[in-house]
């Protein structure tokens, strides 16, 4: 069984009384030693997916309408909230887009890291505090022993976001969720992080779902790809097989846009159109207004999910069509 | 921005200060009409019907001059008002001036604003206090007072917004096209800080009618025969085991306004540029 | 730390001094003799000259003001019209009542005003959130004296709990037990300020809440109520401590008019009674202590501040 099953998940924000949907019937599963990522514009509900499985939708205006998540044989949508709080932070870790404000600025970070060991595990204020500068070396920060009592403003972005790896595997968890880690760093940095991390799965087995609107980070860091658009999975497949065959049309629009360095391009291609508002009504298939090989049977009949190929799922009517 | 649509947002969904801003115009009609409401001249002194309590013909009963307390909580009103709009005026007239010049200006605003530091240094009503020393009492003085104190935050808030400003694209289009200082200024800045400087003015209404309230109550307010709500609590509260509603009246027409000017400047001010909402010292 | 405490009194001198200038100039400011005016209606024209020639009146002002700010320095404030004693004697007496005033004030607002502010802001968006946020902004729009009457009327009149007016000094018969004569006060001055405090608390818990590294600190499974306390209350403590500087300065502006519903012989009350006395330097003296005082609590405030920010001090 996958360490994480999310099936048919729903998830509707209320504002005035009516609930619009954001995540229509997403499903996927992440294998331990798996890196799952799922990629798409913002807006398409990829980070309300992942902070719906972490559990800290909280906010009473976005809520669970539908599916269930299924996390090392626990079905999370039916635990209480304590039950809930012993797995965050502990089996189940999480790190965000900001490394810039994602640390509480008057803590020092050693109590930052400390807090979250001493939440799930019974030990010392100094044992907890060891623990912190090991897993300051773990991360690559220069001078752990010293730098556990800086505090977040007297870091770097990349060494804050390296902090914040540092706390979200303070207790070994078994899933790392990570919503955009890099896209607010530097190229260099980013480049830095995403190893960590790879080389940190490496040597602890964990299982990461990785959140990005950027392919090319997607392609070399994730063992399978997940791409959503408003709300749904449009294609997901594993990385090489995806690569290999872009079923759906929006997938082939994404790649387009990203310049390629050993392709000499006059233009990038952009996806015409503009993700159309959680207000605006759609039939049919979500995508069809920006679609180049849209029909009416597109803009009337929403496809279903179906094999393209095996392992290789698809949400169109026309899946390996020619855009041109 | 098109000031009725900013009041109709500010307002929607907020019963409690919705109430507060019917309340205000009630209180503003009363201000106008108060000779055609009153039913009694506020002046008029009576010694056969002294404290009479609360009922026919005298609603809220009469003071210890025989004089109606209903006619005279109706000729406060007019006071509130003209107290609560002069104070605003000048505040923001003098505050504005010196807190939009001295962004603009930076080597005359550094000065300035080394001064308006220096008037902080005195506390609302000790400052006003010390103003009044110097002057007689009288209505205008009362509203020059309250609205020097007040100029002082009132620059500071605007020095902070007109800096924001300053630093925007659109100030430095107008500057590449030639607009003057003025133009700039008044044309181009200003009407962006409206609706902030909305907000603005309502909590100064409100404080100033409290600091109107505190300055009468220590005799140093208005002139004493002034009708005031003020005034009316000052002189009356020696009776107030004889006549509990010499007080009760006017206490409750004081915090009702004050409570509902406070509500509307806490709307307007959920709904104004988020840029702006921590300048603005309320409630 | 330390340095950051000197380079904030270097910053304080200035203002300091612009502002003794404005007091200095506050006697030349009223029309007529200065001698005259500090000496009072019933000063003969030789006690006037001899005061003139003492302060230098017939001098440049600016020598007025570096003689009348050496005398200030030496602590001497000049002498009351209406006592006949030196002013620091006369602002001296009453230094007990409105110190003692002053910090129960303070209690009340930190034992009513956080924990109600906390709770407003923990139960957001609840009807107890709107009881309470509303019932702060009614509470700050009374009238000090109304309530204080009311107090009076209710507490000392009706029930006979407390007294209602004057305080003897705790070195009286009473000791300690003469607190009761300043709690009716106390809780009359605190309400509006609790009140300021209880919305600033809930405003500024609100905006940290909204802040991504609570978002970290759900994240962790810490329980709410300790995300609320270590890390909302926690940071919205720093925008609370900038503002208490504000609320001193409202306290003591309304505790002139306490002081004088419950007619407690303090330096509020002090200020009122010279102003209608003419007694033109006391007026002088409790300025200028009142916004030394002043000064210094917001120098006190900003270092509180940058101990609860690690981010100012280390700049």
């Amino acid at each position: 069984m996958a360490l994480l099953e999310v099936e048919n998940l729903h998830i509707a924000v209320g504002s005035g009384g009516k609930l619009l949907p954001v995540v229509q019937g997403v499903s996927f599963c992440v294998d331990e030693n798996e890196t799952l990522g799922i990629v798409g514009e913002s807006g398409c509900g990829k980070s309300l997916t992942s902070l719906a499985i972490m559990g800290l939708l909280g906010d009473s205006t976005v809520r669970i309408t539908g599916g269930s998540i299924r996390f090392d044989g626990m079905d999370l949508l039916t635990l209480s909230a304590p039950e809930r709080r012993a797995i965050m932070g502990n089996r189940m870790a999480m790190i965000f887009q900001e490394p810039m404000t994602s640390l509480n600025p008057v803590y020092r970070i050693g109590d930052q890291i400390a807090e979250s060991i001493r939440q799930h595990q019974q030990i010392s204020r100094s044992a907890a505090r060891d623990r912190a500068v090991e897993l300051l070396t773990l991360v690559r920060i220069p001078n752990p022993s010293e730098r556990v009592d800086s505090f977040p403003h007297q870091m770097s972005g990349g060494q804050r976001q390296r902090v914040m790896i540092a706390m979200a595997l303070s207790c070994d968890p078994k899933l790392l969720i990570a919503d955009e880690p890099t896209t607010a760093l530097d190229v260099t940095v980013q480049k830095e992080v995403l190893e960590l991390m790879a080389d940190l799965q490496d040597r602890m087995g964990t299982a990461i779902v990785l959140i990005s609107h950027d392919l090319g980070v997607i392609a070399e860091t994730c063992d399978k790809v997940a791409v959503m658009y408003r709300g749904k999975i449009a294609e997901a497949a594993a990385t090489a097989d995806l690569f290999a065959e872009l079923a759906h049309p929006y997938t082939r629009g994404l790649l387009n846009s990203i310049p390629v360095v050993d392709r000499d391009v006059e233009w990038l291609e952009a996806i015409p159109g503009r993700v159309p508002t959680l207000e605006e009504t759609l039939t049919g298939c979500a995508f069809h207004p920006r679609c180049a090989l849209a029909t009416d049977f597109c803009a009337s009949r929403a496809p279903e999910t179906s094999q393209f190929k095996p392992n290789h799922s698809v949400q169109c009517h026309f899946a390996g069509g020619s855009t041109t | 921005m098109n000031i009725i649509n900013f009041l109709r947002n500010a307002f929607a969904g907020r019963k409690l200060a919705t109430v507060g801003f019917i309340w205000l115009c009630f209180i503003l009609l009363a201000a106008i009409f108060a000779p055609l409401i009153a039913p009694f001249d506020p002046l008029e002194i009576d010694p056969v019907g002294r404290l009479a309590e609360p009922g026919l013909p005298n609603l809220f009963g009469t003071d210890h001059f025989g004089r109606d307390t209903f006619s005279r909580a109706i000729y406060g009103a007019r006071m509130t008002v003209i107290i609560g709009v002069g104070s605003v005026v000048v505040a923001l007239v003098c505050g504005g001036l010196i807190g939009m010049l001295s962004a603009y200006f930076t080597r005359l605003g550094h000065f300035l604003m080394r001064g308006v530091d220096v008037l902080m240094a005195f506390p609302a009503l000790l400052m006003a206090l010390v103003l009044i020393t110097l002057l007689e009492r009288s209505v205008f003085n009362t509203i020059l007072v309250i609205g020097i104190v007040y100029a002082t935050t009132t620059a500071r808030i605007l020095y902070g917004m007109t800096l924001k400003l300053k630093g925007e694209v659109f100030v430095d289009a107008a500057v590449c096209s030639g607009a003057g200082h003025s133009s700039i200024l008044f044309r181009h800045i200003l009407p962006n800080l409206v609706s902030p400087l909305l907000v603005q003015a309502s909590f100064i209404f409100a404080f100033a009618q409290l600091q109107a309230a505190a300055l009468d109550f220590l005799g140093l307010g208005l002139p004493p025969e002034v009708p005031s709500w003020g005034n009316m609590l000052s002189e009356e509260r020696i009776y107030v085991t004889r006549a509990p509603w010499l007080l009760i009246y006017p206490g409750l027409l004081i915090v009702l306004s004050v409570f509902s000017m406070n509500l509307v400047g806490d709307a307007l001010r959920d709904s104004i540029d988020p840029r702006f909402k921590d300048d603005i010292a309320g409630v | 730390m330390l340095a950051y405490t000197a380079k904030r009194l270097l910053t304080l001198i200035p203002t300091l001094l612009a502002a003794t200038i404005l007091v200095f100039l506050f006697v030349h400011l009223i029309p007529g003799d200065p001698a005259a005016i500090l000496l009072g209606d019933t000063a003969t024209p030789e006690e006037v000259a001899q005061l003139s020639a003492e302060l230098g009146f017939d001098r440049p002002l600016w020598i007025q003001y570096f003689l009348w700010l050496g005398n200030v320095l030496q602590g001497d404030l000049g002498t009351s019209i209406f006592f006949r004693e030196p002013v620091t004697a006369v602002i001296g007496s009453g230094a007990e009542t409105s110190i003692l005033l002053a910090s129960m004030t303070m209690v009340w607002i930190i034992i009513l005003g956080l924990p109600i502010g906390v709770l407003s802001a923990t139960k957001h968006g609840t009807w107890i959130d709107q009881i309470t946020s509303s019932g702060a902004m009614l509470a700050a729009s009374v009238p000090t004296f109304w309530l204080g009457l009311y107090l009076i009327m209710i507490f000392s009149v009706t029930l006979g709990w407390f007294p209602s007016s004057g305080f003897p000094s705790l070195s009286d018969e009473g000791g300690i037990t003469n607190l009761r004569y300043l709690i009716l006060p106390s809780l009359t001055l605190a309400a509006p300020n609790a009140a300021l405090i209880v919305r600033l608390v809930r405003a500024s818990m609100l905006d940290v809440a909204r802040e991504d590294h609570v978002r970290t600190a759900r994240a962790k499974g810490l329980h709410p109520a300790r995300v609320a306390i270590k890390h909302v209350f926690r940071n919205a403590l720093i925008a609370v401590a900038a503002a208490f500087g504000f609320t001193f300065a409202a306290l003591i502006s309304e505790a002139v008019v306490t002081e004088t519903v419950f007619s407690l012989p303090g330096i509020g009350r002090l200020v009122v009674q010279s102003i209608l006395r003419r007694d033109y330097p006391v007026i002088q003296g409790v300025i200028l202590v009142i916004v030394v005082l002043y000064m210094v609590i917001n120098l006190l405030v900003d270092l509180a501040y940058a101990r609860l920010d690690p981010r100012v001090s280390l700049k």
